[in-house]
């Protein structure tokens, strides 16, 4: 069994608040909580201005989409913004759906398969916390269905 | 690889010397390579690039500037004092940077599937920046505006290692 440790999950909502916040593993530092967001919202901002930044010409646009049109585009080929971080001690991963949420997975800098891990996340994010009643979009998320499945998740891979 | 730009900024927050290679390809019938549309606010709440000039040479220096600045700042406030940020990657290009102890910044864009270019940053640092700018008796000790940075010896060295050295890895 390949030893695993992810640090930590971030949400960030489209607007760049930090909608939820979990440590699973010590390896960070511990931060106030205001300084968690101010750290959501700083990505937030750097996230965008990674997309700006793209030297490359990205992949070619399809011609319907450039006629205007209020519906926003299914086809997205805009640059799809940071997606891997490293750093000495750690390596994030950013997944950002397509209504704009970003999934900050913070794991040892040599974790393998963390895509697979980002994509079952997001599967208990759907199942837990869009499907539930009571959850206001853009609101912190308070589901205990989705810590408990992310628990096992982890744990059980960990 | 592709190699599209490379920039080094002083401890004062400025850019000192950039260099930039086959960046903006072809650009698909309109004058902007970024892709149009006629969407101002996507569903993503990004403002799309069609509303966007292309920006001038220094403001791109100045965005990767600020960019790497932060990123380097939450490197550290999460990962702890000794850490420090290495690269990130898009879709698109890879971001390598490398920071030396006087906090001088060497940075450079290349596709995204390139390997760590940390080591090639270090090596243009100490073979290339101290022999030719910081050794030069003419070269002034700060370089405002990039003053002395650009001499002949250092861009020919520059273009000499990424023939050798970026390129062929």
């Amino acid at each position: 069994m390949v030893y695993r440790v992810v640090f930590a999950l971030f949400i960030i909502s489209k607007a760049g608040g930090l909608i939820y916040n979990r440590e699973f593993h010590a390896g960070l530092s511990k931060l106030e909580a205001n300084d968690y967001l101010i750290v959501a919202g700083t990505f937030h901002g750097i996230h965008a201005i990674t997309k700006q930044l793209c030297p490359a010409a990205a992949a070619p646009t399809p011609p319907a989409i450039t006629t205007p049109s209020l519906a926003p585009s299914p086809f997205p080929s805009r640059p799809s913004g940071l997606e891997v971080l490293e750093t000495q001690n750690f390596r994030m991963q950013c997944f950002q759906t397509q209504t704009g949420v970003k999934f900050l997975l913070f794991t040892e800098p040599h974790q393998p398969n963390v895509d697979t891990m980002m994509r079952r996340i997001y599967e208990l994010y759907a199942d837990y916390v869009m499907k539930n009643p009571f959850y206001t979009v853009e609101m912190p998320i308070r589901c205990e269905k989705f810590d408990r499945g992310l628990d096992g998740f982890v744990k059980v891979r960990s | 690889m592709i190699l599209y730009s490379f920039y080094i900024f002083d401890r004062h927050t400025e850019c000192i010397y950039s260099r930039k290679w086959n960046t903006r390809p072809i650009s698909s019938s309109t004058k902007s390579a970024r892709p149009q549309s006629g969407v101002s606010i996507t569903s993503n709440g990004d403002v799309a690039p069609a509303t966007r000039k292309a920006l001038s040479k220094e403001d791109d220096a100045k965005l990767i500037f600020g960019l790497v600045f932060s990123l380097r700042n939450m490197a550290q406030k999460l990962g702890g004092e000794d850490d420090s940020f290495l690269c990130y990657r898009t879709g698109e290009y890879k971001l390598h940077y490398y920071e030396t102890p006087t906090r001088l910044k060497f940075v450079m864009l290349t596709d995204h599937g390139a390997k760590t270019q940390r080591s090639a940053l270090h090596q243009i640092w100490a073979l290339l920046y101290v022999e030719y700018v910081v050794k030069n008796p003419l070269s002034p000790v700060e370089h405002p505006g990039g003053i002395g940075v650009a001499n002949v010896m250092f861009e020919q060295g520059l273009d000499a290692f990424v023939e050798r050295v970026v390129l062929p890895t």
